[in-house]
């Protein structure tokens, strides 16, 4: 089974809750990604996210000048983490839950980001989808339903 | 002001509705695109979109198999289609009022496809802001300056203030004329 941390996005760009939204598109650009993540102001503080959407739906529509917004303003946090050791199709399964198109995947400390794109580009699920009972036999091979028969 | 047509990406690929979505996923992937169009069977026919989202949510979520699931199982059709005219300020309040994030746009037929991600790369909303509805907002704020001063007279100070907003309301809209202008 591929994991998040098989196909996640290992480069990610951070940036402070206080900084501008025009501040957060200039890094949008300039690490050439599709979402920031927000930093921590200490240890036990929760992760938070900033995604393009955030900046369309909440300043651009209504012609907010970005200079003047400030990214938690318009941020997600806390935000949905992923953790590395989660298996694709779970990853799938939270991101169609909960609606979101992207998340940090976290283990103690920030390892990336995973996105639906990551998703669809870089996992096996055309050649090996995968259900939930056979996620499950994956899981737990020793348990009685995951038994194989020779027919 | 900057329009769909000048941001919006020409490169579009169509698939048809009965391809299943592993064609659909190869197809994006070899092409490097995240939506593709769905094919109209017939002139009056609406468009339909399939995008990543789609196939996460609704095929890779679920364990389905794509090679057996077909486009029409979930793509959205019809879907909301953008004129070539639409200002792009328009088309961030079209997409934040319906939750979508792309689309095609069309007139007669299909000239491509506009995106939050072509908004923020080519949109010019950072620095050139536009109230997209500011000539409503004068209106409302000329109303206003009339009720107050009707109330509390033409030489009081609360009527003056009143249409100092509007003067600055009138002042940000002709300074964004300016710029259409420019641009």
């Amino acid at each position: 089974m591929m994991k998040a941390k098989d196909i996640m996005t290992q480069a990610v760009a951070t940036i402070s809750g206080s900084a501008t939204v025009a501040e957060a598109v200039a890094s949008l650009k300039e690490n050439q990604v599709r979402t920031l993540v927000v930093e921590r102001r200490h240890p036990d503080d929760p992760y938070g996210i900033l995604s393009e959407t955030d900046i369309i739906y909440k300043v651009a529509a209504y012609g907010k000048d970005p200079k003047q917004v400030r990214v938690y303003e318009i941020m997600t946090k806390p935000c949905v983490v992923v953790n590395p050791d989660l298996g694709v199709e779970y990853v799938a399964r939270l991101f169609a839950q909960t609606g979101v198109h992207q998340a940090p995947v976290v283990s103690g400390d920030l390892l990336g980001t995973i996105s639906i794109h990551d998703i669809l580009t870089k996992s096996d699920f055309v050649e090996k989808p995968k259900t939930y009972f056979e996620l499950y036999c994956e899981e737990f091979p020793d348990a009685p339903e995951a038994r194989m028969y020779d027919a | 002001m900057l329009k769909a047509q000048d941001i919006m990406t020409t490169d579009v690929v169509t698939i048809s509705g009965s391809a299943t979505v592993a064609e659909a996923v190869a197809l994006m992937t070899e092409k490097g695109l995240r939506s593709l169009i769905v094919d109209r069977r017939y002139s009056e026919d609406p468009y339909g979109i399939v995008t990543e989202t789609d196939i996460v949510y609704k095929v890779v979520a679920y364990g389905h198999d794509p090679k057996t699931m077909r486009v029409y199982e979930i793509m959205t059709k019809p879907c909301i289609v953008v004129p070539p005219e639409l200002g792009v300020e328009y088309v961030a309040r079209l997409f934040a009022n319906t939750g979508i994030r792309r689309a095609p746009v069309i007139k007669g037929e299909l000239l491509g496809v506009v995106s939050v991600s072509d908004i923020l790369a080519k949109g010019n909303f950072v620095n050139q802001p536009q109230r997209p509805y500011i000539e409503d907002e004068i209106d409302a704020a000329r109303d206003e300056a009339r009720r107050i001063c009707a109330e509390q007279g033409a030489t009081s100070q609360a009527c003056a203030a009143a249409w100092d907003i509007v003067e600055e309301l009138q002042a940000t809209a002709s300074h964004n004329r300016a710029d259409r202008a420019l641009s």
